[in-house]
């Protein structure tokens, strides 16, 4: 899990080009949207694309990702219980 | 007030207005289902050519998208009766995404993806010889396209516009709209409480407008009254929330004082969540519920470019028709603001209406039409106010200057961008996240407002309504349109970026600009076969003109690659 939630940090930094950041400075458990790193909608249609593209998780609706996206946390363990590779 | 003395649709509905019209009013439509379409995996709704279709209006030498519009305004030259060599006359062109089609050719694509090229061998074919003007204002284009037209002839430069939009789909367009999960699979619903998205539309529509006192031996069939573009400030692929910008642009168009007098409005009425629902608030908020709304895209889906043009010319032949024309698709109303709205057609004697349209980079845009009347309509203001030149700024891959000093920065090319952003600005990690236009664009303003801001000692930006964004390149969005290419046509991993996406439409640079600076003026980005400082200064001389806009930011920005780019910006005051 630990290595999964890193990997998932590293994957943000890169597909949502948050060019000042570190794995470090991303906590696993803070929101991600709205104040945590203020990532807005277009994001969330980026982070939709990185599940299919990195874990083979097809999600059908934005609405669908806000649930997921909750926290690093939230998205590790919906990617264990989920993936397709 | 400028007439409307010709205009034309091709769609695959019909080959001319009268065809197009009859067919809305008899509720057909060419929506079609399409599954496993261009390689595609998920199944879309959309208004396409057929291969007949497209087999027809082909000719020899020219693309599908040239063709199109070739086929638009070539009937109405001669209707109209203009003579096109004249230097009085100029060609506007709308359109989002023009010969992108081109891109998928595997080999390297001709000149003419980018759109100045194909608008100047368009309007070479056509006879005309003043320099083409092309409107790139992702979905606003076709409204904003009549909106330059009719500030170019209140201020004298032309007598004459033909103005075009137009655009056909592909690959790249429907991918991109998918990827912004924004494509309903089945046939959209406006403003209805199960809308799932848009569907996208192929079509071109145009018109021929004139100046009062010109050709007056023409009849109109139309006047467009007034014209605005306003912006959200908000963010580049959401509307606002309040409909600020939508409401602002029917507030300068005067809409509200008109609203007993209006046979409808004609709303953009995409279908998606968002837009709909935006556009409902902007319509109530600007005391207009009591007006009639219809929408045409579960007709004619969203034909981008064309869209304005197309949706105006309709209605124009509506209103002849004292009809409002129903929304197909429609049901149940499905958004909180108060409006009205029906799918049945309803009869009315009313002589005028509103179209208003909103797009990504958060332009809005609204005109309102009436018939010609016989009343004495006072004269337009044909002299515009001497403007006075307030700091200039150059950056190319080589360096930077501000009014005339070069700036200490060691890098070149796409690195300079990125050391500027970190000597000079730096608080706005939103940076990273643009396009190589969109930086390049973001630099220059910053660094040649922090001047403005160190003349004026506030400190902080101020929002303000009355500045005006009106920007020019050559080479359109190409380098995000390569990117986002990238990320479709990989076979092995085709995962296209919605983040890349966004970015190919040239405006955007615009939007990011009056989402950092909060201005929520005009906002406009202009492609032209090549830089012409005499044509940008009589546009942005002709958008001042009516008062609404005191100050613009403006100039040039090209970035054809990493390696050669080149923006120059300066500050015009009223």
């Amino acid at each position: 899990m630990e290595e999964l939630i890193q990997e998932l940090k590293e994957h943000i930094i890169e597909v949502l080009n948050l060019e000042d950041m570190t794995p470090a400075d991303i906590e696993d458990d803070a929101p991600l949207f709205g104040e945590g790193l203020g990532l807005d909608s277009i994001d969330a249609l980026e982070l939709i694309v990185m599940m299919e593209k990195e874990y083979g998780i097809k999600l059908k609706s934005p609405a669908e990702g806000k649930e997921i996206f909750k926290s690093v946390h939230v998205m590790a363990q919906y990617v264990n219980e989920h993936r397709t590779k | 007030m400028v007439r409307v003395i010709a205009d034309n649709i091709i769609s695959p509905m019909g080959m001319s207005t009268e065809q197009n019209y009859l067919a809305v009013k008899a509720g057909q439509s060419a929506l079609r289902r399409y599954e496993q379409h261009w390689g595609l995996p998920d199944a879309f709704t959309a208004s396409l050519f057929t291969d007949e279709q497209n087999a027809a209006m082909h000719l020899d030498g020219f693309t599908r998208f040239e063709a199109l519009v070739m086929r638009c305004v070539q009937p109405l030259l001669a209707t109209a009766g203009i003579d096109v060599a004249s230097d009085r006359v100029v060609f506007i062109l709308a359109t989002t995404k023009a010969n992108i089609e081109q891109l998928q050719r595997g080999n390297e694509p001709t000149s003419d993806i980018v759109p100045g090229e194909a608008a100047q061998k368009i309007a070479r074919a056509l006879g005309f010889t003043t320099m083409p003007i092309v409107v790139c204002n992702a979905c606003i284009s076709g409204v904003a396209a009549i909106v330059l037209a009719q500030q170019l002839l209140e201020a004298g430069t032309y007598d004459t516009a033909v103005v075009c939009g137009a655009d056909v789909q592909d690959k790249f367009t429907v991918s991109g709209f998918q990827s912004l999960k924004a494509v309903a699979e089945d046939a959209c619903r406006p403003f209805d409480i199960e809308r799932l998205g848009l569907n996208l539309g192929e079509g071109a529509a145009a018109m021929v407008l004139q100046r009062e006192g010109v050709g007056a031996d023409k009849e109109a069939s139309c006047c467009i009254e007034a014209g605005a573009v306003r912006n959200d400030a908000f963010h580049l692929s959401s509307p606002s929330k309040t409909g600020e910008g939508a409401r602002l642009a029917l507030q300068a168009i005067h809409a509200t004082e008109l609203a007993s007098e209006l046979a409808f409005i004609n709303a953009h009425g995409t279908a998606t969540m968002f837009n709909d629902q935006m556009e409902s608030i902007a319509i109530e908020r600007a005391g207009l519920q009591s007006v009639p709304v219809n929408a045409l895209k579960g007709t004619f889906g969203h034909t981008m470019g064309a869209a304005g043009i197309l949706e105006t010319v309709i209605s124009i032949a509506a209103l002849h028709d004292h009809t409002i024309l129903g929304s197909r698709g429609f049901e149940e109303l499905g958004v909180s603001g108060h409006i009205r709205l029906s799918n049945r057609h309803e009869a009315t004697d009313k002589r005028r209406f509103v179209k208003m349209i909103s797009g990504f980079g958060g332009g809005n845009a609204a005109i309102s039409v009436s018939l010609p009347s016989t009343l004495n309509h006072k004269p337009s203001a044909l002299n515009p106010q001497p403007s006075t030149l307030r700091h200039h700024l150059k950056v190319t891959e080589g360096g930077i200057s501000l009014d005339g000093q070069t700036l200490p920065l060691q890098s070149r090319g796409r690195e300079l961008l990125v050391e500027a952003y970190k000597t000079f600005i730096g608080d706005y990690p939103k940076f990273y996240k643009m396009d190589g236009l969109s930086r390049l664009g973001f630099v220059a303003a910053e660094l040649l407002l922090q001047a403005e801001r160190g003349e004026h000692l506030t400190g902080t930006p101020e929002a303000r309504n009355d500045r005006a964004i009106i920007l020019f390149n050559n080479t359109s969005s190409i380098m995000a349109d390569r990117h986002y290419w990238a990320t479709v046509s990989d076979l092995e991993a085709s995962f296209p970026s919605p983040a890349h996406f966004v970015y190919t439409l040239p405006n955007i640079v615009a939007g990011e600009l009056a989402i950092r600076h909060q201005y929520r003026g005009e906002t406009s980005f202009y492609i032209l076969p090549r830089r012409d400082e005499t044509l940008m200064a009589q546009v942005v001389n002709a958008a001042m003109a009516d008062g609404s806009a005191s100050s613009a930011l403006t100039g040039w920005i090209d970035y054809p690659c990493d390696e050669h780019f080149e923006a120059e910006l300066w500050i015009i005051e009223n």
